[in-house]
């Protein structure tokens, strides 16, 4: 049971289509754990269609129904098939569409002795989507944010001085946080990150890393 | 759960669990006899509600307005076998299927390079979460009934939001409001719609 969900504005703005790509994925990714979300997006769904009947209707001429209709033996797309088939798994949809293999197939980026990161490729050019590995006990540098910055726990856990996040815990900060995480002890922790500007290392020891947490967006 | 399932029976709790208004009795129909008849009442109605949600907010052309009607209604075709009436209202279904189709063609527009279609964005379930297949059933039906009762302006701010696609950002801008205001009048919004958001 995850302790930590996006806040009902993020969980609107996913259920109406307004999130950007990189958010919408990650969004998406924390409901693979959690109940409580896909129920509340299910009724926040029900909400738009609501509104889209109480729409008023735009005209639309007979040529386009008959033009519909003339379509209607077309094969559909392969996609519609494949749902049915789909096996749970512990990592989310959308991350396996989003990687080839596993995490250990991965390129990693080792960034310090406990931390090592892997970007992933969204298309969305506005924000790094980037997974954190981070040794058992092992602490990110002290950090600040120059945007928002989106975590999701996919193995593992870390915690950091506002208390202890576990697998499917959903974190959003908002620029200007500064905070110090740190892998529980007992495994190591893998996170998605999506942040919306460079992350910059506040203590002077680790300025030099820097150059490394350059924007990888895309 | 903050949700009590007594005192409400009567209105909602049909032992079959099945929706039965004429929406989803039209994709039930298309699923199981591809039905074009059923089709073609089903295209009257939401296709002029597809091309509303198309062009609200307007950025879109008539152009490809008419590329999107036709795209979701060709989609409710080809997916009414996934449409399970005791899981959502037609209403919701076609809303998801407009909402990708809208989300994807803005891309191709924009020319995203990306893996991702916005089918993708919805999480799979196993389970059959039977809980939230009657939460879901009544919530349509209620959010219908409270939606008479919404101040103009929330209503207003979850048109932008969900019509014309705006984020909460966006919405402030545009009526030159506060963030925090939209953000509040979204929240006082579904709160008196009843939507439940349960939290431990």
């Amino acid at each position: 049971m995850t302790k930590f969900h996006p806040e009902l504005h993020l969980l609107t703005e996913y259920a109406a289509g307004d999130l950007p790509l990189a958010q919408s994925a990650c969004v998406s990714a924390h409901m693979h754990y959690c109940d409580q979300c896909r129920r509340a997006v299910g009724q926040l769904q029900d909400l738009g269609g609501v509104l889209l009947e109480q729409l008023n209707p735009e005209p639309v001429g007979d040529a386009m129904l008959d033009a519909v209709l003339a379509r209607l033996d077309e094969e559909p797309p392969l996609m519609y098939a494949q749902t049915e088939e789909v096996a749970v798994s512990r990592t989310p949809a959308i991350l396996r569409r989003l990687m080839s293999g596993d995490f250990s197939d991965l390129s990693w980026k080792k960034v310090s002795k406990a931390l090592s990161i892997s970007y992933l490729k969204t298309g969305d050019s506005g924000y790094e989507f980037a997974l954190y590995h981070i040794k058992a006990g092992g602490r990110i540098p002290d950090h600040d944010h120059r945007g928002s910055e989106m975590t999701l726990i996919l193995q593992g856990g870390f915690s950091d001085a506002n208390g202890s996040y576990h697998v499917g815990d959903f974190i959003y900060r908002e620029t200007d946080d500064t905070h110090a995480p740190t892998a529980l002890q007992s495994e190591d922790c893998i996170c998605l990150a999506v942040l919306d500007a460079p992350l910059k290392f506040t203590g002077w020891k680790h300025r030099w890393m820097n150059p490394f947490l350059r924007l990888q967006a895309g | 759960m903050t949700e009590s399932t007594g005192g409400e029976k009567s209105s909602w709790d049909v032992p079959t669990g099945r929706r039965t208004d004429e929406w989803s009795e039209c994709l039930t129909l298309i699923a199981e006899n591809q039905d074009r008849a059923a089709f073609t009442r089903f295209f009257r109605h939401f296709a002029p509600l597809i091309k509303a949600f198309a062009l609200s907010g307007s950025t879109m052309s008539q152009m490809h307005a008419d590329e999107l009607v036709q795209e979701v209604m060709l989609k409710t075709w080809q997916k009414a076998k996934a449409f399970n009436p005791e899981k959502a209202a037609a209403s919701t279904w076609v809303y998801t299927i407009a909402r990708n189709c809208r989300t994807d063609m803005f891309r191709r527009l924009q020319k995203f390079d990306t893996p991702l279609a916005a089918e993708d964005f919805t999480p799979e379930t196993d389970s059959e979460e039977p809980f939230s297949i009657l939460q879901s059933k009544r919530s349509s039906d209620k959010i219908r009934e409270l939606m008479a009762g919404l101040p103009t302006d929330q209503a207003q701010i979850l048109a932008k939001v969900y019509m014309e696609g705006k984020s909460h950002a966006e919405a402030a801008a545009e009526l030159d409001l506060p963030l925090g205001t939209v953000k509040s009048r979204v929240r006082l919004a579904i709160q008196k719609l009843q939507i439940q958001i349960e939290r431990q």
